[in-house]
């Protein structure tokens, strides 16, 4: 069962063992390996390699990413972070007794080589994420890139599965997984580009909601446990699912990964996950852990390794863990990430409460070992010592400052013909990525919990537009509420990582800010190519510059993240695309704002300066036009524009940021939410109207009581903010005019063309 | 007191839960097993102990067979004490999942008996072959004392949210319950009017959405009154909460019966 592996080979030899286990260890770091026995004074075993190469894999190490992480995203300071960056979620404060949780993870490969497994484990995952903080979770988001939905069947590369097969599967998967869990799954974004063909991203997260008092730690520290603490595995059993996902995830996704890396994928049951999580908060609220932490990339191994690094150390009797099957080897046991399996420390004198719990649920325990002070992990096999390593040597794996190279970037614009508007605006309102995911957000559940205030679609029962965020109620007491919002930007990250990012942070605060809610917190997920290529390299490098800059300037913090690197594949590599989470809080529920048109004869305002900031634009998108000038958004004059925004909150009915297809798209589904027309009227703006109708600048879009503008006005002049009323919420068309121009649209046509 | 029954997947208990105590009405969890006696001596409890029994929604074993089967099943253990339960007048109802664990436990629509041995009803997979989760309008057709504060034929925005919906039975058990007055709510537009998919969302047989026992004790319904008991809590927002009577009307009956 136990095979011993002499290092004692050249450099060909390290690499062939590398191979020959699976365990992705590149030349230098076998050498590391070979060296660290040698001080030991003796070979490793199989399974001692195993958990090395999980524990240094890119996934759970970042080693690629961590120094450019640490010099730009990490430490942003705010007085309302309470545990950020450090644990498996974000904790951040809510109010006097409550703290919220966020995370936010990828869940790529497995979703490219099982769609519908791949995304309800990702699902399972970020779940266990948050309630290993003691926290329960209120909500799901899960921002989606699929390649293009009409790609040619013949021309898919081997081994590739169809966009429209992926994207059902990866949706029913979330479906399926979050329905049944009973957590509402409430934002989200699906997008569609080539360059996801190959590799399509998953992305997952979840908030929660913790009693500050109860908030749990992943890591033992003296604070909170003592040599002798017990560990207790419970909830699913361990099983050949999920062997060797971790390195899987860090290499590229190639033709035979279909077959060589099915194993890799994890098998979902939300029937033992949805008591699990009863169990698991029980024991929290009833004071009985001391210490938890989800199982998750390198399973069991990571776990006890890094809940008890660095003060502790573990000694963990394998054969105790309960198995889906008779005869697993045991590095395969001690790897597995086989789903809803969480790890509890415990104190002695509790673990019976702690059983009593597990019964009542049904859930499956067991005793797997106990806490040591020599900060070294021992692994027992019947009795026989498997595993006795440092675990500093595991946790602390060599970190790399990877070349990169920075494209430069030249923008130019070209003068280009007025298009035919009416047929422009359909055509950007059937487009894929702004036309009604109504299709995808009605098959989640959002309402379960009862604490969805405004919904994900917004508006008339019979007529419902896209959400800019959602707002939720997460206490019953208290109308303090939490609105969600989720962003990326694929088309301008491939134009200019560094503005794409700023883009994306200016953006995802419009859509917290629409809602009448603060921006409060940020998590991010990386997703990148190579990051052994400088240029992928590059491009996360700048990414990540923009990204943190534009935060710091805004003091919001990024409280939760995760790098997924290595989407791509021989064919293509995916647009670099950082997804951010925001969090906005609002301190009351009930003055929330919705995107949706409320009244005929309410005057339209137009926030912001509108600039011809054509590229990546879905109106050039539409027309192949690959030039224009990038939006720059500024963080003071966000700022400027949020304060006016919240001030303004109770003169204003409706909001929507100025996104994807512009000011024109924006109307068209605040009309079709509201089931009632526009007419706007931009002769006071100076630029061409075709410009005017689809810039996609850093802009707000407000409905306004004819009584209130003078009011409304004065605050917009007060934060010295440039502003148009453009218009009337009225009739049952669209209509637009712009000097001598006349574009005229009925609404069904709009609501035909959008649905 | 009111009993909201549990068990692995059901999920919208704690909603259920909160409508109670806002409307300071006692109210506890309870797990299936401890009703069933499949629990330490001590954690177990009588259904007698309680006026009146709630089923939440959920997943209910994960509803892979079919929803809410494996919950009516367990149910049949105590079938006999469930049968006396109805016939004192307590209370028995069920949401969504729980509707769907109601008709599969053989206890609506009570026309033959309290408690029948095989089910009469099927909550069918929805006519648009998915999970759907949206609001919906809803007629109060007919009071049962889930419903006594509503007033006929009013109309009332309501969630759904649920892969298993279509209300399907026989022709016999049709006319009984239009008969009877058991068919409490159906699905409509805006106007009342009945007016086929979306505004049914699920391809229900005559747009039914909620049924009662002829006795009205016992009511089981898809929509979900819990998710919009507070006036905030509506997809066009009102100034009460179109769900708060549902439970008002509940608490007042148990009040008038002791």
């Amino acid at each position: 069962m136990i095979e011993e592996i002499s290092l004692d080979v050249d450099d060909n030899g390290l690499m062939e063992i590398s191979r020959k286990l699976g365990i992705g260890l590149n030349l230098e770091e076998m050498r590391k390996v070979r060296e660290y026995f040698k001080s030991e004074g003796r070979n490793p075993r199989d399974i001692e390699l195993q958990a090395i190469g999980q524990a240094w894999s890119e996934h759970c190490s970042y080693k690629s990413s961590k120094p450019v992480l640490k010099k730009f995203i990490f430490g942003i300071k705010a007085k309302q972070n309470l545990l950020v960056i450090e644990e498996d979620a974000g904790v951040v404060d809510f109010n006097k007794n409550y703290a919220y949780v966020v995370a936010l993870e990828s869940h790529n490969h497995p979703s490219a080589i099982e769609p519908y497994g791949g995304a309800a484990t990702g699902i399972g995952g970020i779940l266990r994420d948050v309630v290993c903080m003691g926290a329960k979770p209120i909500a799901l988001v899960d921002p989606l890139f699929f390649g293009d939905l009409n790609f040619d069947y013949k021309k898919l590369p081997k081994g590739v599965k169809h966009p429209k097969f992926i994207q059902s599967g990866v949706i029913a998967g979330i479906r399926d997984y979050g329905n049944r869990v009973g957590v509402p799954t409430v934002a989200g974004v699906t997008y569609y580009d080539e360059s996801y063909l190959t590799n399509c991203l998953v992305n997952v997260g979840c908030v929660g909601i913790v009693k500050k008092n109860r908030i749990i730690r992943s890591r033992i520290t003296k604070k909170n446990g003592k040599k002798g603490d017990v560990f207790i595995l419970l909830g699913g059993r361990t099983g050949r699912d999920g062997i060797h996902g971790v390195t899987f995830a860090s290499t590229e996704l190639k033709e035979k990964s279909e077959k060589e890396d099915r194993s890799a994928v994890q098998v979902g049951n939300p029937i033992i996950k949805e008591p699990l999580m009863h169990v698991c908060l029980e024991a929290v609220e009833k004071n009985l852990v001391k210490a938890m932490k989800d199982l998750g990339g390198g399973g069991l191994s990571c776990c006890a390794d890094e809940m008890s690094y660095p003060e502790f150390g573990a000694v963990i009797n394998l054969e105790t863990v309960l198995l889906k099957e008779k005869d697993m080897k045991p590095w395969e046991i001690w790897i597995s990430e086989s789903q809803e399996r969480m790890m509890m420390l415990v104190d002695k004198k509790n673990v019976d409460k702690v059983i009593e719990i597990c019964d009542l649920w049904d859930i499956e325990y067991s005793i797997v070992g106990e806490l040591t002070d020599d900060r070294r992990i021992k692994v027992y096999y019947h009795g026989e010592k498997i595993v006795d390593m440092d675990i500093k040597f595991l946790v602390e794996p060599p970190v790399y400052n990877r070349p990169y190279t920075i494209k430069e970037i030249k923008e130019h614009e070209k003068e280009i013909k007025e298009p035919v508007y009416e047929e422009t605006i359909l055509k950007l309102l059937s487009s894929p990525n702004i036309r009604s995911k109504a299709f995808v957000i009605q098959q989640y559940d959002h309402e379960v919990g009862a604490r969805t205030i405004t919904k994900p679609l917004q508006g008339k029962i019979e007529s419902l537009t896209h959400s800019d965020s959602v707002v939720l109620k997460p206490l019953p007491e208290d109308y303090r509420g939490i609105a969600i919002a989720t962003d990326s930007n694929p088309s301008l990250m491939k134009i200019s990582p560094y503005w794409g990012a700023k883009n994306i942070i200016d953006e995802v605060c419009r859509k917290i800010v629409s809602s009448g809610a603060i921006p409060h917190s940020f998590a991010d997920c990386l997703n990148f190519g190579n990051p052994e290529k400088p240029e992928r390299m590059g491009e996360f490098y700048e990414a990540c510059r923009g990204l943190g800059e534009f935060a710091k300037a805004l003091g919001v913090p990024f409280v939760s993240g995760n790098v997924s690197f290595y989407n791509e594949s021989e064919y293509y590599s995916v647009i670099p695309t950082p997804v951010i989470l925001g969090i906005g809080i609002i301190d009351d529920i009930r003055k929330s704002i919705t995107t949706d048109f409320k009244r005929n004869g309410d005057l339209i305002y137009l926030i912001g300066d509108i600039k011809r900031e054509m590229a990546g634009s879905e109106y050039y998108k539409l027309y192949g036009y690959n030039f224009g000038y990038i939006p720059k958004p500024d963080p003071e004059e966000l700022k400027n524009k949020i304060k006016s925004i919240l001030e303004a909150r109770k003169l204003i009915k409706a909001c929507h940021d100025v996104g994807a297809g512009g000011l024109a798209v924006a109307v068209c589904e605040m009309m079709i939410g509201g089931n009632v027309g526009a007419s706007i009227e931009l002769s006071k703006i100076d630029m061409r109207t075709d410009y005017k109708l689809f810039s996609e600048s850093s802009c707000f879009v407000c409905e306004v009581r004819e009584r209130d503008s003078e009011k409304f006005e004065k605050i917009m002049k007060k934060h010295n903010l440039r502003f148009y009323r453009i218009g009337r919420v009225s009739g049952n068309k669209l209509k637009i005019t712009d000097k001598e121009k006349s574009i005229i649209l009925p609404l069904h046509e709009i609501k035909e063309a959008f649905l | 007191m009111i009993a909201i029954l549990r068990m692995e997947g059901t999920n919208n208990e704690e909603d259920i839960y909160n409508a109670f105590a806002a409307l300071k009405y006692p109210v506890e969890m309870v797990h299936l097993k401890q009703f069933t006696g499949e629990v330490k001596k001590e954690l177990e409890k009588s259904i007698f102990d309680y006026d009146g029994i709630m089923i939440p929604g959920g997943f209910s074993a994960g509803d892979y067979i079919r929803a809410g089967a494996i919950f009516g099943a367990r149910l049949k253990k105590i079938s006999k004490e469930l049968k006396e339960f109805v016939r004192e007048g307590r209370i028995i109802g069920g949401i969504c999942n729980g509707f769907q664990v109601l008709t599969e436990a053989g206890l609506l629509p009570g026309i033959d008996d309290v408690i029948v041995s095989k089910p009469q009803i099927s909550l069918g997979v929805n006519d648009s072959g998915r999970f759907e989760c949206r609001h919906i309008f809803l007629k109060h057709e007919n009071k049962c004392f889930f419903t006594e504060k509503y007033e006929k034929n009013e109309i009332l925005q309501v969630p759904i949210a649920h892969a298993e919906g279509k209300f399907i039975t026989s022709k016999r058990i049709l006319e009984k319950l239009k008969e009877n007055g058991q068919i409490i709510f159906r699905y409509v537009n805006r106007n009342g009017e009945y007016a086929g998919y979306p505004f049914n969302p699920n391809g229900s047989m005559e747009n039914i959405a909620g049924i009662s026992n002829p006795e009205g004790n016992v009511f089981g319904m898809m929509p979900h009154p819990e998710r919009v008991f507070y006036p905030y809590l509506h997809q066009e927002k009102k100034k009460t909460g179109d769900g708060r009577r549902f439970f008002e009307s509940i608490i007042e009956y148990l009040r008038r019966r002791i």
